[in-house]
C-alpha cells in the first residue's frame, strides 16, 4: 500500500502539468486551459488532504528529495561542509497550508470560468498557464524542508504575481501596478537573500527540522554563548531573522512595503482573491510561522514583528474607510488583516496566528470572489457610489458576501472572531506585562473598530438603499461555475471557527482547541516544531486581571464590542436610500487618509531623490570607467590589428628578414639571459 | 593471445594505409590517363583516410601505448629500441586527428575540385601530406622528424599553388614554400647544433646525454640548437615570428587546403613539439643549464595568440580573418609547452593543448570548408558578400554559427572546453608567468568573440545581398560541413573520454 507521502511531490507537479498543458494546448482546448487547471488543483486538493488525513494518523515525513549543490566550507558556527537540496517536510503546519492553498487554488480556477472565460477574456491559455504556475510555486514554497528552497519559490510566487497583476498589459494602469509589486516585493526580497546567505556561512544548513536545522544550530549557539560574526550569538539570530523577516514584510504587504498591494488590484478579481487570500500575500505570514523555532530565540524580532503587524492593522483600516472602490477597500482590509497575524505570531501565539491565516484564506477569498460576482454583477464598474440595492437581486451573492463580512469584521459566531479574539488574547496578557506590547495592543485593538466601519460600509453601499446607476438596477446574471465557490467558501466563513473555540474551552474546560493539538503535536509531530516548545523557548509572562477567565471576558468583551460598535456607525452613517458621504466632516484628515498617508509620495520621493541620484553616478562610474577601459581596449586592439596588417607587407623579402629578425630578438635576450655567449 | 599477432612495424598503420592510398590513385590514374574517373578517385581518398582512421582507433582502443602494467600492451618501437619511431597514444590520438581532417577534406574537394584539371594529382597530393603528418605523430629521432616534416611540406607547397590559373594560389604557394624553406634551413641546422652538443639524434639517447651533464660544456650551443628547433616548428605550427606564410598561403590556397593545413598541419607541428621538448629537452636538466625553452614557449604562446587575434580582428576578406584566427589559436595550443614543469603538475596543460587541437580540427576545417563552400558558390570574399547567407542556406549557416561560437569559446561548444581546461591548467602551474598567460587567454577569447560573431551577425542578421542567384546545395562540402559541425557539438558529451584519452597521452608521453 503506497503512503500519501510517496505521492508528496505530485501535490506541487500537477499545477505544474497544468501550466505546461495550458501554455502549449491551451489554445485548442474547449476552455482554454481552465479544465486542465481545475483537474490539477482538484488533485493537489485530493492528494493535501490524503497527506493532512496521514498527519492526523500520527506520521510525519522529512526527505530530502534531490541534492544539486555540495560545498565544503567550514561555516561559522563550525559545521564542515554545507549542502543545497530540494526537500520536502510534511507537518501538521505544511500539511494545513496545502489543503488551504489547493482548495482556495481549486475555487479559484471554477470561479474563473465564470469571471474569465463567461466575460470573453482574450489571452485566457496565458492566464490558466500563469495561474498554474503560481499555485504549483506556493504549494511548493509550502512543503520546502529547507529555507534556500523556500526562497527560490518565495520568488516564483513574487514573479507569477507579477506576471497576473499585470494580465492586462494592454491597459496602461496594469503594467504599471505590476511592476510597483515586483519591484517593492524585490526590495523586501532582498533582504531575505541577505539572510538566507547569511544564516548558511553562520550554521551551514538550511534545514527548518530535524537535528541538523539552522534552528538547533541557533539554540545550541546561544546556549553555549558563542561568538558570531563578531556579535553575541542572541544578536546574530536577531539580526538574522530580521533579514528574512525583510522578505516577509515585503511579501505579506507590511508598513512600509504594503503600498504595492493596493495598486495590484489591477489584476483580474479572481488573481486577487489568490494573492490576497492563499499565495503571495500569505507566504510571508507562513514564512514565520514556518520557521518560528528562530525567531522564538529572538525576543527582540519578536517585539518588532508584533509591532509591526499591530501598527500595520491600524494604519491600513483607517485607510479602509474611505475608500470607493470596492477592491481598493478589500486591500487594505488584507494588509489590516496580515498585521494581525503579525502581531499573533509577535506575541508568541503561534496558534492564534495560524488560526487567522486559515480563517482570513477562507474569508478573503469568499470577499474577493463576491466582489468578483458584484463585478460582474455591475458590468465591471467597481465604485461602491454607483452600486447599492443589490441585495435582492443576488441573494446568494449577497448572503454569502454577509457571511465573509461578518467573518472579516470579527462578529461572533463566525470564524474572524475567533482566530481575531486570541489574537487579541494573547497580545493583551502580554501587554499586561509589557508596555511595548501594550502599545501594539491597543493599536490592534483601534484597529477593530475601523474593521467594523469599513465593512459594514462597503457591504450597506453595495447592496443596501436603492440602485445608484443603470447597471446597479439591471444586473448582469451570475451562473453555478461563480455561486458554487462562493457557497463553499460562505459555508467555510461560518464555522471553520470550530476548529479552535479557546475561549469556550478555556471557560468550560472542555477539549475542543482542535487547532491548538493539532499544532502542539497531538496527532504527527515533528520534534521541536510544536507549540509548546515555541512557548518554552520564548518564555513570555502572561499577566491576568484578577482570573484568567475574567481577563478572557474582559479581552473578548472589548474587541467584539469595538467590532460592533464600528458595524453600527456604519449602519448609522450610510444606511437609508440614500447614502452621502461624510468625509467632508473629516477635514484635513480626509485628505492624508485618501493620501493613503502619502506613503507613495514619499517612496517615490526617496527614489527619486536618492536612488536616482545614485543610479546615475553608478551609471556614470560604468560609462565612464568600466564601459571607457572596455571601449579603449577594443580602440587599442583595432589600432594594434591595423599595425599587424600593415606589417604583412606581401613581400616575402621582408617576411625573411622580419623572421630572422625576431628570432635574433629571442636569441638574444634568452641567450643572454642564459649565459650561451660565455 | 590474438589469432594473428602482427609484425611491429605494422604498428605504423594509420601511416601506412595513407602511403597505400597515396600510391593506389598514381595507379588509378595511369590506368586511363585520358579519363579522370573523379568519384572512383575521390572514393578511394576517402575510404583509405577513414581506413587510416580506423586503424587508428583500433590501435587506441586495443591498447597499444598503454603500459604493459595497465594491462596495455605498451609502446611500440620501430628500428632499435628506443626506436627512430615510437608509437604510443599520443601518436595515436594525433593520427586521429590527422586522418579524421583528411577524410572530410576528401570528402569536400570533391565538389570544390571538381571541375579541376589535376584531380587525381590533388588527392595524391593530400595523402602523401597526410601520410607525412601522421609519420610525423609518431618519429622518434630528429632524423625522422625532419624527413617526416619534409615529406609533409612540400606536397602542401604544391597544394597550396595547385590553381595553376589563378594568381593568388601561385604567389601564396611561393611565398610559402620560400619561408618554408627558409625555416627548414632553421631548423636543420638546429638538428646539426643538438647533434654537436649531445652526440645522437635519437630523442631519449639525447636526453640520457642531457641528463648525465655530458652536454654542460657546450650549452651555449645547445641553447642555440634548441631555439633553432623552435623555429622550425613555430613554422610548421604557423607561430609568431615564423607566420608570414599562412594568411596567404590559406588565402590563396583552395579553401580544403586551407582547412588541411590550418588544421591538420598544425597539430603534427604540435605534435613532434611535444614529442622533441618532453622526451628529448628535460626542463629539469635544462633549466639549470640557461636553457629554459618553457619561457621562450610563454613568450612565444602570449606574443602568437595576441598577434593573431589582434590582425584578425582588422580584417575584411573572411578566409584572411580565419587564417589569423589560426594563428591565434596556434598560440592556445603552446600554453602546453609553456606549461611545462616536468614529470606531475603538467599533465592537465598537455593535455588540454592536445584536446583543443582535436576540437580545433573539426571547427577550424568546418569553418574553413564553409569559406570553400561560399567559394563553390562564387558569392564572394568580404563580411559583406556573407550577408543573410543564411536565408538562402540555414543548415550550411546554423554549422557556421557552431564553429564561430565554438571557436570563440562560447558553451556548450566543444571549443569552451577544450579552452576551459587550458585555462585551468594553466592556472593549476600556477607561476607568475602562466598566470600572465591564462589572462592573456582570456582577453584574446573575448577579443575573438568580435570577430568570430561578426560573421555569424554578417550571415544571420544582415538583409540578403540583392540579386544573389539560387545556392546549389554540393552534398560532399555539405556532408563534411555537417559532419564537423555535429562533431563540435557532440564532442562535449563525448569530452569524458576524449578528456581520459588525452590525460593518458599526455601523462605516458611526460612520464
Amino acid at each position: 500500500m503506497a503512503t500519501a507521502f510517496e505521492f508528496a511531490p505530485a501535490i506541487a507537479l500537477f499545477p505544474l502539468a497544468a501550466f505546461v498543458i495550458a501554455l502549449a494546448f491551451g489554445k485548442y482546448m474547449p476552455k482554454k486551459g481552465a479544465l486542465a487547471g481545475i483537474a490539477a488543483t482538484a488533485a493537489s486538493l485530493v492528494f493535501s488532504l490524503w497527506a493532512f488525513v496521514t498527519v492526523a494518523g500520527g506520521e510525519t515525513y522529512h526527505e530530502t528529495l534531490y541534492e544539486w549543490a555540495v560545498g565544503d566550507p567550514t561555516s561559522e558556527a563550525g559545521v564542515q561542509g554545507i549542502e543545497f537540496t530540494f526537500g520536502i517536510l510534511l507537518d501538521p503546519l505544511s500539511t494545513l497550508m496545502l489543503v488551504i492553498v489547493s482548495l482556495i487554488a481549486l475555487l479559484v480556477h471554477v470561479f474563473s470560468l465564470g469571471y474569465m472565460n463567461a466575460e470573453g477574456e482574450t489571452g485566457l491559455p496565458r492566464y490558466y498557464a500563469e495561474l498554474g504556475l503560481f499555485t504549483f510555486s506556493m504549494l511548493a514554497f509550502v512543503f520546502a524542508d529547507n529555507l534556500l528552497m523556500a526562497f527560490m519559490f518565495f520568488e516564483l510566487v513574487g514573479l507569477c504575481s507579477y506576471l497576473l497583476i499585470g494580465f492586462w498589459f494592454r491597459t496602461e494602469s496594469a503594467p504599471s501596478a505590476a511592476k510597483k509589486a515586483f519591484l517593492v516585493t524585490r526590495f523586501g526580497d532582498y533582504f531575505f537573500l541577505l539572510g538566507v546567505v547569511a544564516i548558511a556561512a553562520t550554521f551551514g544548513t538550511l534545514q527548518f527540522a530535524g537535528p541538523e536545522s539552522f534552528v538547533d544550530a541557533a539554540a545550541d549557539a546561544i546556549d553555549g554563548e558563542e561568538t558570531l560574526f563578531g556579535f553575541g550569538a542572541e544578536t546574530w539570530v536577531t539580526i538574522t531573522g530580521l533579514l528574512v523577516l525583510g522578505g516577509v514584510i515585503g511579501k505579506s504587504a507590511q508598513f512600509p512595503l504594503h503600498t504595492w498591494l493596493p495598486d495590484a488590484m489591477e489584476g483580474p478579481t479572481t488573481v486577487s482573491a489568490l494573492i490576497h487570500a492563499a499565495t503571495m500575500v500569505a507566504a510571508g505570514v507562513y514564512l514565520v510561522a514556518r520557521m518560528f523555532g528562530y525567531y522564538a530565540l529572538s525576543p527582540t524580532a519578536l517585539a518588532i514583528i508584533a509591532f509591526v503587524g499591530g501598527f500595520t492593522a491600524l494604519f491600513a483600516a483607517t485607510m479602509g474607510v474611505v475608500k470607493d472602490d470596492i477592491k481598493q477597500v478589500l486591500a487594505y482590509s488584507t494588509i489590516s488583516q496580515y498585521g494581525y497575524m503579525m502581531l499573533g505570531l509577535g506575541v508568541g501565539g503561534y496558534v492564534a496566528g495560524v488560526f487567522h491565516l486559515m480563517n482570513h484564506a477562507f474569508f478573503k477569498a469568499l470577499l474577493f470572489l463576491g466582489a468578483g460576482a458584484v463585478i460582474i454583477l455591475m458590468h465591471h464598474e467597481q465604485d461602491m457610489w454607483k452600486m447599492g440595492g443589490l441585495k435582492d437581486k443576488a441573494p446568494v451573492t449577497y448572503y454569502t458576501f454577509l457571511a465573509g463580512a461578518l467573518a472579516l469584521a470579527g462578529i461572533i459566531p463566525f470564524s474572524g472572531f475567533w482566530s481575531k479574539d486570541e489574537i487579541l488574547y494573547d497580545a493583551f496578557v502580554l501587554g499586561l506585562e509589557d508596555p511595548v506590547f501594550g502599545v501594539a495592543y491597543a493599536m490592534a485593538l483601534l484597529a477593530v473598530f475601523f474593521t467594523g466601519l469599513y465593512t459594514f460600509r462597503m457591504v450597506i453601499l453595495t447592496f443596501h438603499g436603492e440602485p445608484r446607476s443603470e447597471a446597479a438596477a439591471d444586473p448582469h446574471p451570475v451562473g453555478p461555475s461563480v455561486t458554487f465557490p462562493l457557497a463553499t467558501l460562505g459555508v467555510l466563513a461560518l464555522v471553520a471557527g470550530v476548529a479552535n473555540l479557546a475561549p469556550i474551552a478555556k471557560l468550560t474546560g472542555m477539549d475542543i482547541t482542535y487547532l491548538e493539538f493539532w499544532l502542539d503535536g497531538e496527532y504527527g509531530v515533528v520534534d521541536g516544531l510544536t507549540y509548546t516548545a515555541y512557548t518554552e523557548t520564548i518564555g513570555y509572562p502572561a499577566g491576568e486581571i484578577v482570573s484568567e477567565q475574567a481577563t478572557l471576558l474582559i479581552a473578548a468583551g472589548l474587541g467584539l464590542g469595538l467590532a460592533v460598535a464600528g458595524a453600527l456607525t456604519a449602519y448609522v452613517l450610510y444606511s437609508g436610500p440614500e447614502p452621502v458621504r461624510h468625509t467632508e466632516k473629516l477635514g484635513s484628515v480626509y485628505g492624508v487618509l485618501r493620501n493613503n498617508y502619502y506613503q507613495d509620495e514619499y517612496q517615490v520621493w526617496l527614489a527619486r531623490n536618492l536612488t536616482l541620484p545614485v543610479a546615475r553616478g553608478a551609471d556614470r562610474f560604468d560609462q565612464g570607467v568600466i564601459d571607457g577601459v572596455v571601449n579603449g581596449v577594443s580602440s587599442v586592439s583595432l589600432f594594434g590589428g591595423g599595425g599587424v596588417k600593415r606589417l604583412q607587407t606581401g613581400v616575402v623579402t621582408n617576411y625573411a628578414a622580419l623572421i630572422m629578425l625576431g628570432f635574433l630578438a629571442l636569441l638574444l635576450v634568452f641567450g643572454l639571459h642564459g649565459g650561451w655567449f660565455l | 593471445m590474438e589469432p594473428i599477432a602482427l609484425p611491429d612495424w605494422a604498428a605504423l598503420g594509420p601511416a601506412l594505409v595513407l602511403a597505400v592510398t597515396a600510391l593506389l590513385l598514381f595507379v588509378v590514374d595511369a590506368v586511363n590517363p585520358r579519363k579522370t574517373n573523379r568519384p572512383l578517385i575521390a572514393g578511394t581518398a576517402t575510404v583509405g583516410s577513414l581506413a587510416a582512421l580506423a586503424v587508428a582507433v583500433w590501435y587506441l582502443l586495443a591498447g597499444v601505448g598503454t603500459p604493459t602494467g595497465e594491462g596495455g600492451r605498451g609502446e611500440f618501437h620501430i628500428f632499435g629500441d628506443p626506436g627512430q619511431f615510437v608509437i604510443d597514444e599520443m601518436a595515436l590520438f594525433f593520427m586521429v586527428v590527422v586522418a579524421v581532417v583528411t577524410a572530410m577534406v576528401a570528402v569536400a574537394s570533391y565538389d570544390y575540385m571538381h571541375d579541376h584539371a589535376y584531380f587525381a594529382s590533388y588527392y595524391s597530393l593530400v595523402l602523401l601530406a597526410a601520410t607525412g603528418m601522421a609519420t610525423m605523430a609518431a618519429a622518434n629521432s630528429l632524423v625522422t622528424i625532419f624527413i617526416a616534416l619534409e615529406l609533409a611540406s612540400l606536397p602542401s607547397y604544391a597544394l597550396v599553388a595547385i590553381l595553376k590559373d589563378n594568381r593568388g594560389s601561385v604567389e601564396g604557394g611561393l611565398k610559402y614554400f620560400l619561408v618554408g624553406a627558409l625555416s627548414s634551413a632553421v631548423m636543420v641546422y638546429g638538428i646539426s647544433l643538438v647533434y654537436g652538443a649531445t652526440g645522437h639524434l635519437q630523442l631519449e639517447a639525447i636526453a640520457e646525454v642531457i641528463a648525465a651533464g655530458d652536454a654542460e660544456p657546450y650549452s651555449g650551443l645547445l641553447g642555440l640548437g634548441v631555439l633553432m628547433l623552435i623555429g622550425g616548428f613555430a613554422f610548421k605550427t604557423a607561430s609568431v615570428p615564423f607566420h608570414f606564410w599562412a594568411p596567404e598561403a590559406y588565402e590563396g590556397a583552395p579553401a580544403p587546403v586551407a582547412a588541411f593545413l590550418s588544421s591538420a598541419s598544425k597539430a603534427a607541428g604540435f605534435v613532434i613539439a611535444f614529442r622533441v621538448f618532453t622526451t628529448a629537452l628535460p626542463i629539469g636538466d635544462l633549466a639549470p643549464m640557461g636553457i629554459d625553452w618553457a619561457t621562450v614557449f610563454v613568450v612565444l604562446a602570449i606574443v602568437t595568440m595576441t598577434v593573431g587575434n589582434f590582425a584578425a580582428a582588422v580584417q575584411e576578406n573572411v578566409k584572411r580573418m580565419l587564417a589569423y584566427s589560426s594563428i591565434g589559436h596556434a598560440g592556445y595550443a603552446l600554453i602546453g609547452l609553456a606549461g611545462f614543469v616536468g614529470p606531475g603538475g603538467s599533465e592537465l596543460v598537455m593535455s588540454a593543448a592536445m584536446m583543443h587541437l582535436l576540437v580545433y580540427g573539426f571547427m577550424n576545417t568546418g569553418a574553413f570548408l564553409f569559406v570553400g563552400l561560399a567559394e563553390y558558390w562564387g558569392v564572394g570574399r568580404t563580411f559583406e558578400d556573407y550577408n543573410g547567407l543564411a536565408t538562402q542556406a540555414p543548415i550550411a549557416c546554423s554549422a557556421l554559427a557552431v564553429f564561430m561560437f565554438s571557436l570563440a569559446g562560447i558553451p556548450p561548444f566543444g571549443g569552451f572546453w577544450s579552452k576551459y581546461f587550458l585555462f585551468t591548467g594553466a592556472l593549476s602551474v600556477g607561476s607568475t608567468a602562466m598566470i600572465a598567460v591564462a589572462a592573456a587567454l582570456v582577453v584574446n577569447s573575448a577579443l575573438s568573440l568580435y570577430y568570430y560573431s561578426r560573421l555569424v551577425k554578417a550571415v544571420w542578421i544582415e538583409d540578403p545581398v540583392p540579386g544573389r542567384e539560387g545556392l546549389s546545395q554540393p552534398v560532399g562540402l555539405y556532408a563534411a560541413i555537417v559532419f564537423a559541425a555535429v562533431m563540435t557539438v557532440a564532442v562535449l558529451p563525448g569530452f569524458g573520454p576524449i578528456a581520459d584519452a588525452a590525460t593518458s597521452a599526455a601523462t605516458a608521453l611526460i612520464a
